[in-house]
């Protein structure tokens, strides 16, 4: 694309950004005269909100117009392009500064919160890199938060993100890349990697996925997650996300790649696998024995969440020989007098649930509380006493609903809830067999997808004994010597051994 | 082609299944079966659970916990299917606990009855069989029972516990008579059950609201099966002794007598059998070994057991008294039955195929005359929490 370049004539800018910006109202537009008899015109660009407005003051239009000695720019001999030069080199006392030439990229500064100044007579201009806008600072992440940990979560503003991930990995192999994404929103998006240790492939990959995105605008970092997603349309998803930079450093340490987009706090991390989802960073500051029963209790409450409404239907609706005698009278008893079959039923108080929750989640907090006191009273009891629904229904729809928030990640519950109707209805017209055979077209689909190239079952398929250390239960810190080996080729991680009973004796006394 | 792949998978979707589908609420629950004969006629008596009356939701008792449906039909299968003349719902037996036999129909055989029970692919084969003693298998299933609100699992569990405790009864399940039928040199048993008191007032919920019921049920000695038909009972004692030939006691108990009078209870904790066969004179011959475990459970008569004869002592009085039950018994089924229940021909068999290839053919008169030694060794392990009997405390 040709660039348009500066005008030299002032007014001339004046007029064409005004033109070009719609008179937009938050554009602040200063003439001023500087020099000792008022000679230079200079025009002083910045948008309302996203500049520091005190500094710009402090720094800018009161040295150009009070402290600047006038002589030492009358003293220049040749005023000409030099003017430009004495004022970056003598006047501007600001830290970051660049020359601009064409509109292109003055608007680019000027919309990012940039001051843009423009000499008459000049058709070059200097950006004074001057932004300050009202941001929420660094916070305790609303999503995965943890009892033992950091509680800093990350910001909308990538600067603070990248700074925070820099603070966790000091060292020079700790590798940014940038790129602008979004033909009117001009997106920052960064990658960042820890070179040496990612896979070049991956990274290779990843640029090329992205170089590809052309569109508007990216507004957070789902539209970004879309387009680098491998399986667009599976349950599962591909790519990990997160608000909190501890994760992320661990991620990167394992060769994983970080991608921060502007206007966001969350951060994507490829490759993602599946295990990866059922991981919290918790479980690395817990002991090791705790963390390993909690990431089994996950997997299991992520099994109970996909499977419970569908094993009940395919129990009592086909398999009746399973339930003991005394439990099936029971559940027989509570079945007495409800008008509809156990799957119409499920499907009622699991989409009930579902309205629920999604109720719940966009209300403000204060009527949030009423709700849940709403949807557990009134429909669950009331629904039982009619007569409409077992209690041994609500029972099952309660467990799964409370096992679906067990999950560390939002996204893999997510595939479980989508899953569970599958399952019900599956369970509905061929009760266990039929969620035998769909589970096993589940684990065929689940070996089926990868994640930028890594097969997403690793390390449970294709298998890897050292992988087992961290997937289902989390062996002590000091036994993970390696890093995960189908994501980094550069597999030490330490060198490390355990203590022997004769540092303890040593240290006992 | 993929998309006629995807049709077909699809089709197979929406035109498959369903067809075993039902809600709990649309099935009769049956518990127990009674099968008698009548006239030449199959009678079937289900027995089959009202849930809501059962489930602990509701307050007070209300109706009858169970119902019972009886139908008649040329076959056992025709009699089931003739319920659904009575019952608004599919009769379910996946959850079948007892079958009850009617004894006229046991002594004419119980070969088609099983046939039934045994390829019907909704029972299972794990429940327990027994045969009405003195009375027809509707009749058992007309009484209500107490603690356990569903009269099939009080069968089912008295059944269970007194094989456990006692080993006066055995409880057989379809699956293993059915291989006791069909092994060679081997017989099947069933237990009785009896009504004590009236027979027609145990249907009524009268019969449960007094503290001890009019009507009762009792488990009452083992029937003897030759082939498929019942050809007698064998007593309380003999059904001990059975089940030690057989090596099915768990937990049993043996009364002695003191030399001075009174009595001395063993409380038999462990019990293994070996049965050995040797060949003397071209004659099979069946070598019983028996070891016993047992502590003291009550002596009621002056003897000091923390002496080491005095052990000794009750230790060969019982063994002396199991021997003589263990031969007695198999003298009675011997001679009165000719039944070979306690599977000596199945282990002649085993053991010596050959000499069982000979006699197989008249293994009915052979078994009547086949010598057996019994070697009976007792172990007196424990005496309880305390040594002597506690009368001789007192009298100080």
């Amino acid at each position: 694309m040709k660039k348009t370049p500066l005008n030299s004539e002032l007014q001339e800018n004046i007029q064409h950004i005004k033109k070009k910006l719609g008179e937009s109202t938050d554009v602040v537009i200063r003439e001023i005269r500087i020099g000792k008899e008022g000679t230079f015109k200079v025009g002083i660009f910045y948008i309302d909100g996203l500049s520091d407005t005190a500094s710009l003051q402090n720094f800018v239009i009161e040295t150009l117009m009070i402290d600047i000695s006038i002589s030492q720019i009358e003293n220049e001999e040749s005023p000409n392009l030099n003017l430009m030069k004495a004022l970056k080199d003598f006047a501007m006392t600001v830290g970051e500064i660049k020359d601009v030439a064409n509109f292109e990229d003055l608007f680019t500064s000027l919309l990012s919160g940039d001051v843009i100044l423009l000499v008459d007579g000049y058709s070059e201009g200097l950006i004074i890199g001057n932004k300050r806008w009202v941001e929420r600072g660094v916070t305790e992440p609303q999503s995965q938060s943890v009892v033992r940990g950091p509680r800093e979560g990350f910001s909308e503003n990538i600067r603070i993100n990248t700074a925070l991930i820099r603070r966790k990995i000091k060292d020079p192999s700790l590798w940014m890349e940038s790129k602008e994404i979004g033909r009117l929103s001009k997106t920052n998006v960064t990658i960042m990697y820890v070179n040496g240790v990612v896979d070049d492939k991956i990274v290779k990959e990843l640029h090329s996925r992205l170089d590809r995105i052309d569109i508007d605008g990216i507004l957070e970092s789902g539209d970004i997650e879309e387009f680098i997603q491998d399986s667009q349309y599976s349950p599962f998803p591909t790519v990990y996300n997160t608000e909190r930079p501890d994760t992320v450093a661990a991620a990167l340490l394992e060769g994983r790649i970080a991608i921060l987009v502007d206007g966001t706090p969350f951060v994507l991390i490829v490759p993602a696998l599946f295990v990866q989802f059922f991981q919290s960073s918790e479980d690395y500051y817990q002991r090791a024995i705790m963390a390993s029963l909690i990431r089994l209790l996950r997997f299991f409450a992520f099994g109970i969440s996909l499977l419970a409404p569908a094993l009940y239907i395919a129990a009592i609706t086909f398999q009746q020989e399973i339930i003991p005698p005394p439990l099936l009278i029971s559940l027989a008893a509570q079945r007495e007098g409800v008008p509809f079959p156990a799957f119409i039923e499920a499907v009622i108080m699991e989409i009930t649930f579902e309205i629920l929750r999604e109720a719940g989640l966009r209300m403000p907090r204060v009527i949030g509380t009423a709700m849940s006191i709403v949807g557990a009273f009134v429909i669950g009891t009331a629904a039982v006493e009619a007569g409409i629904i077992s209690a041994a229904m609500v029972i099952v729809v309660s467990i799964t609903a409370i096992s679906s928030f067990v999950s560390p990640t939002y996204d893999i519950a997510i595939a479980g809830r989508i899953l569970r109707f599958l399952f019900m209805g599956i369970a509905a017209s061929f009760g266990l067999y039929g969620i035998m055979v769909a589970l096993i077209a589940l684990i065929l689909h689940l070996t089926s997808l990868s994640s930028f190239g890594v097969p997403y079952m690793a390390p449970l398929a294709p298998y890897s004994a050292s992988g087992q250390k961290d997937t289902f239960i989390r062996l002590p810190i000091w036994k993970l010597l390696s890093r995960p080996k189908y994501i980094s080729k550069n597999s030490v991680r330490q060198k490390y051994t355990a203590p022997t009973s004769k540092d303890k004796k040593g240290a006992g006394v | 082609m993929n998309k006629r792949i995807l049709f077909l998978t699809i089709l197979c979707l929406i035109l498959t299944g369903c067809w075993d589908r039902n809600e709990l609420n649309e099935l009769a629950i049956t518990m127990a079966l009674g099968i008698d004969k009548v006239d030449d006629e199959y009678v079937v008596s289900a027995q089959t659970v009202i849930p809501g009356e059962v489930s602990s939701m509701k307050g007070g008792p209300g109706e009858s916990p169970v119902t019972l449906f009886q139908a008649k039909g040329a076959t056992v299968n025709d009699a089931i299917r003739n319920l659904a003349k009575l019952s608004p719902r599919t009769g379910y037996f996946g959850h079948l606990q007892i079958v009850v036999i009617g004894e006229t129909l046991a002594q004419e055989g119980i070969s088609n009855t099983l046939d039934y029970l045994s390829r019907y692919f909704e029972i299972r084969s794990d429940f327990y069989l027994l045969i009405a003693k003195e009375t027809e298998a509707g009749k058992i299933l007309n009484v209500q029972t107490v603690l356990e609100r569903i009269p099939a699992n009080t069968i089912f569990n008295i059944l269970h516990t007194s094989q456990h405790r006692m080993s006066n009864t055995s409880a057989v399940t379809l699956s293993k008579l059915i291989v006791d039928l069909e092994r060679e040199g081997k017989e099947g048993v069933i237990t009785g059950i009896y009504i004590m008191g009236d027979e027609e007032s145990g249907s009524s919920k009268q019969n449960v609201e007094s503290i001890t019921p009019t009507t009762q049920l009792k488990m009452d000695g083992i029937a003897v099966f030759k082939e498929d038909k019942l050809v007698g009972w064998l007593t309380d004692e003999e059904g001990i002794a059975y089940n030690i030939i057989t090596n099915q006691v768990k937990n049993t108990l043996g009364t002695l007598s003191c030399p001075e009078g009174g009595k001395v209870t063993i409380n038999v904790d462990k019990l293994t059998s070996k049965l050995k066969n040797t060949i003397v004179d071209g004659k099979p011959e069946i070598k019983i070994d028996i070891q016993i475990f047992g502590n003291i459970g009550e002596i009621d008569c002056e003897i000091d057991v923390t002496k080491k004869e005095t052990v000794k002592m009750l230790e060969k009085t019982y063994e002396e008294q199991v021997e003589k039950n263990v031969n007695e018994t198999i003298q009675v089924v011997q001679d009165d039955f000719q039944s070979d229940i306690f599977g000596f021909g199945a282990a002649i068999h085993q053991s010596n195929p050959k000499e069982w290839k000979k006699i197989k053919s008249q293994w009915g008169t052979e078994f009547s005359e086949i010598k057996t030694t019994v070697k009976v060794k007792v172990n007196i392990r424990h005496f309880g929490t305390v040594n002597n009997p506690i009368q001789e405390n007192i009298k100080d």
